[in-house]
């Protein structure tokens, strides 16, 4: 996918990529590790704020439940007398701000105070006033705070409820049941009860503020909500009924939790007590009521949401910074690039003078443009040698070309060569390995019926090699005479070639000379290749050979002759070295047998037609592979002396 | 191709392996001539382990040759077979150069 985009792209991609990669690694490290110090915290400043909160509650309640307790020492010890009653409750109300109202309520008798007697002192608008509770009317031995510790036989705390008379308070009664002794047994008298206002209850409770949104809120023994922002869920709503109307299963467990006086700490959802939210809740001891304080969650988080906020538009500048000084550095780096890219193609298309761009700085690219700088001009160098070279080299070549033509012209290549009747049949085929080659062949007659044959093989190829040809030919023309023995012919040329030489080119040669009268046929042979005399009946044979070493090397050799006699049909093939030194792909040399194979099996037995032979076989072993030396072959077939015959 | 070289007394013997052609020919005649700068008078050239040797070989075991008798040098062959045996036979080496059967018989007589 990046493949084929550019610079700026990837490093763009690449540094985004990592960078967003770091940043989200560092950003999670630091949410997940500030969140959960928050919520520690949370747990922490929950449970120590409900606890403060509880403590307070538990001493207003303790201080309002030692009063009837002291006063049920003095009821229970002191015969019964109604004005010490009266001033008793009289002392209670004014002595504590907190009691809204106190009565002691005496068990009815069977004979004697059937209605009972309960002297009340309550708080009216600005005075203290006293009644009378038991009447006609109304039984309050009935009344919940008569009856309950009455059957419990301990002290209790009352539901919250609303006080009757103007002032509609809500209030909760702490009773307290007192007992006589008489006749040994001890039986219940009476109650002893205290209304307190829970408006100072409240007060503690509302007191308690969490941000903007945290509160606290006090439920009774039933779930009845007592305390709570929402003035209208009090004594209107239990945590029972909220649970029902939303449904919510878990807030209905929390209720239970809660009136059995258990603590903990519950994560909220939204529901009937507000946005999600933690909430404390822990029992008051004194009327097991219990307290929940609920922290909202989202104004708890709202810092580390709003860090994280900013930590995120941090990271988007700064990655946007970041990508654009990627793009301001790429750019640098390609800029030269692209402009170096053309220069390349103007280079590439031959103008080695295109300016390329100018660096100055000492960066990698500053170090790639000198670099192509120096290979603009070596290049630039190279290509005009180069040209000149080739101009060179071509004019060498034209040269060797007119040398090799030259060469050519001077071997005699027109077959045949003599007219009919001339007692003699030739065939010749030449192969320069290179342009110019070493090899060369040669005949002429000495006279009317003497025939010289000559095939020779210089040490070298090239042009020195066929200017040693070139000489040598020429000597051996102007050496031969007739009646000069082959071999002097050759100790002649041999000291011509090998005076002052210095090259230490040598050349073989063989050299014969055939008299057409007789058949007889004089040779002499310097190092070369002994020919092949092929009778007209029988197989092919290398002639005798005289030993003497190849010419032009060592002055004053004597070379020596040798003599054969040709009859009719007799054909001699001369040939060089590059015949049987052929090699194949797999170096293979063609060898002397199967020349002499190839020779006594050609179909046709004329000269050409054994050359044509053996240049076949050649062309079937080379395998075409490429030809090491030149190859050389001259055939002379002796017809018969038919000049006599005529003369 | 490679030359290897060795001293036995005064006589330098060299160890021509592989072919001597146009191509191989310019290192034995390299190593050659290194020996003949080195001042050697004697030096023996075995040819066992010949398998092949062109005009170009001959050249360089002649220019060789020629460059030790300019200095009263002798330069001996040994170990012709094969090939390299028919080479000298035809070109006539035989008659320009002392050839022996084997190095030791050279050692021998070259020693003396």
């Amino acid at each position: 996918m990046l493949r084929n985009r550019g610079i700026v792209f990837k490093l763009i991609a690449l540094v985004v990529t990592a960078g967003g990669f770091i940043f989200l690694c560092v950003f999670g490290y630091s949410y997940f590790f500030s969140r959960r110090t928050i919520e520690e915290n949370i747990n922490e400043s929950a449970r120590n704020l409900a606890q403060a909160t509880v403590g307070r509650i538990e001493a207003s309640l303790r201080s309002v439940q030692k009063i009837p307790l002291n006063d049920r020492y003095f009821v229970e010890s002191t015969p019964l007398d109604p004005a010490a009653l009266h001033d008793l409750l009289f002392n209670v109300l004014e002595s504590n701000a907190d009691i809204c109202g106190a009565a002691i309520a005496f068990e009815p008798g069977k004979r004697q105070n059937v209605r009972g007697f309960a002297p009340y002192v309550y708080r009216s608008e600005w005075t203290i006033a006293f009644t009378e509770l038991a009447s006609e009317r109304i039984d309050y031995t009935l009344a919940d705070w008569y009856q309950i510790p009455r059957e419990l036989s301990g002290p209790e705390w009352s539901e919250p409820y609303y006080g009757e008379g103007q002032d509609r308070t809500l209030k909760s009664t702490y009773s307290v049941p007192f007992y006589m002794t008489a006749k040994g047994q001890k039986r219940l008298a009476g109650v002893i009860a205290v209304d307190i206002s829970l408006k100072r209850l409240q007060a503690i409770v509302s007191s308690v503020k969490v941000l903007q949104t945290g509160y606290a809120f006090l439920i009774s023994q039933n779930g009845t909500v007592v305390t709570h922002p929402r003035s209208e869920l009090i004594m209107n709503a239990t945590i029972f009924g909220m649970a029902e109307e939303a449904g919510d299963t878990s807030l209905r467990e929390l209720g239970r939790r809660m009136i059995k006086g258990e603590s903990g700490l519950v994560p909220l959802g939204p529901g009937p007590l507000g946005s999600a939210s933690l909430m404390y809740y822990a029992p008051i001891p004194s009327n097991n009521w219990s307290l929940a304080v609920v922290f909202p969650v989202a104004e708890l988080m709202a810092d580390v949401r709003r860090f994280n906020m900013i930590a995120f538009i941090l990271a988007v500048a700064g990655l946007a910074a970041l990508s654009g000084a990627v793009v301001i550095i790429a750019h640098s780096i390609t800029r030269p690039l692209r402009t170096m890219a053309q220069a390349a193609g103007h280079i590439a298309e031959g103008n080695f003078d295109a300016p390329l761009p100018v660096s100055l700085s000492g960066d990698e690219v500053g170090v790639m443009t000198k670099a192509f700088e120096d290979m603009r001009i070596s290049l630039k160098d190279y290509i005009e040698r180069l040209t000149e070279t080739t101009a060179a080299k071509q004019a060498i070549e034209s040269e060797l070309k007119v040398a090799r033509e030259i060469q050519m012209s001077i071997i005699p290549k027109t077959f045949p060569s003599f007219p009919a009747g001339t007692g003699v049949d030739m065939h010749a085929w030449i192969e320069p390995a290179r342009d110019v080659g070493g090899d060369f062949y040669d005949f002429f007659f000495l006279d009317r019926s003497r025939l010289c044959a000559i095939i020779a093989d210089v040490s070298d190829k090239g042009v020195p090699a066929s200017l040693f040809m070139a000489v040598t030919k020429t000597l051996i023309k102007a050496k031969a005479a007739p009646g000069k023995a082959p071999g002097d012919v050759l100790t002649t040329v041999n000291n011509e070639l090998a005076t002052g030489s210095e090259t230490n080119m040598f050349v073989t040669v063989f050299f014969a000379v055939l008299d057409l009268k007789t058949g007889e046929l004089l040779y002499a042979n310097g190092g070369h290749n002994p020919p092949i005399l092929i009778r007209s009946q029988g197989k092919p044979m290398p002639i005798e050979k005289t030993g003497n070493p190849v010419v032009g090397v060592i002055e004053g050799i004597e070379y020596g002759s040798k003599g054969l006699t040709l009859y009719p049909g007799d054909m001699l093939l001369l040939f060089t070295d590059g015949v049987t030194e052929a090699v194949n792909l797999r170096g293979e040399l063609f060898g002397d047998e199967r020349l002499l194979k190839e020779l006594s099996a050609a179909a046709d037995p004329s000269p050409s037609g054994r050359i044509e032979a053996v240049r076949q076989a050649l062309a079937r072993h080379s395998e075409g592979a490429p030809q090491a030396d030149d190859i050389t072959m001259l055939a002379v077939r002796y017809e018969g002396p038919l000049m006599e015959r005529e003369g | 191709m490679k030359v290897e070289t060795k001293k036995e007394n005064e006589v330098t013997v060299a160890t021509v392996i592989g072919r001597m052609d146009a191509l191989t020919t310019s290192e034995v005649e390299r190593t050659l001539m290194s020996l003949l700068d080195q001042g050697e008078m004697k030096l023996l050239i075995d040819l066992d382990g010949l398998d092949y040797i062109s005009s170009a070989g001959l050249r360089t075991l002649l220019a060789t040759a020629k460059r030790m008798k300019q200095r009263s040098g002798i330069m001996a062959f040994a170990n012709l077979k094969g090939h390299a045996k028919e080479v000298f036979e035809i070109s006539g080496f035989y008659s320009l150069f002392t050839v022996y059967d084997s190095v030791e018989s050279a050692l021998e007589q070259l020693g003396r």
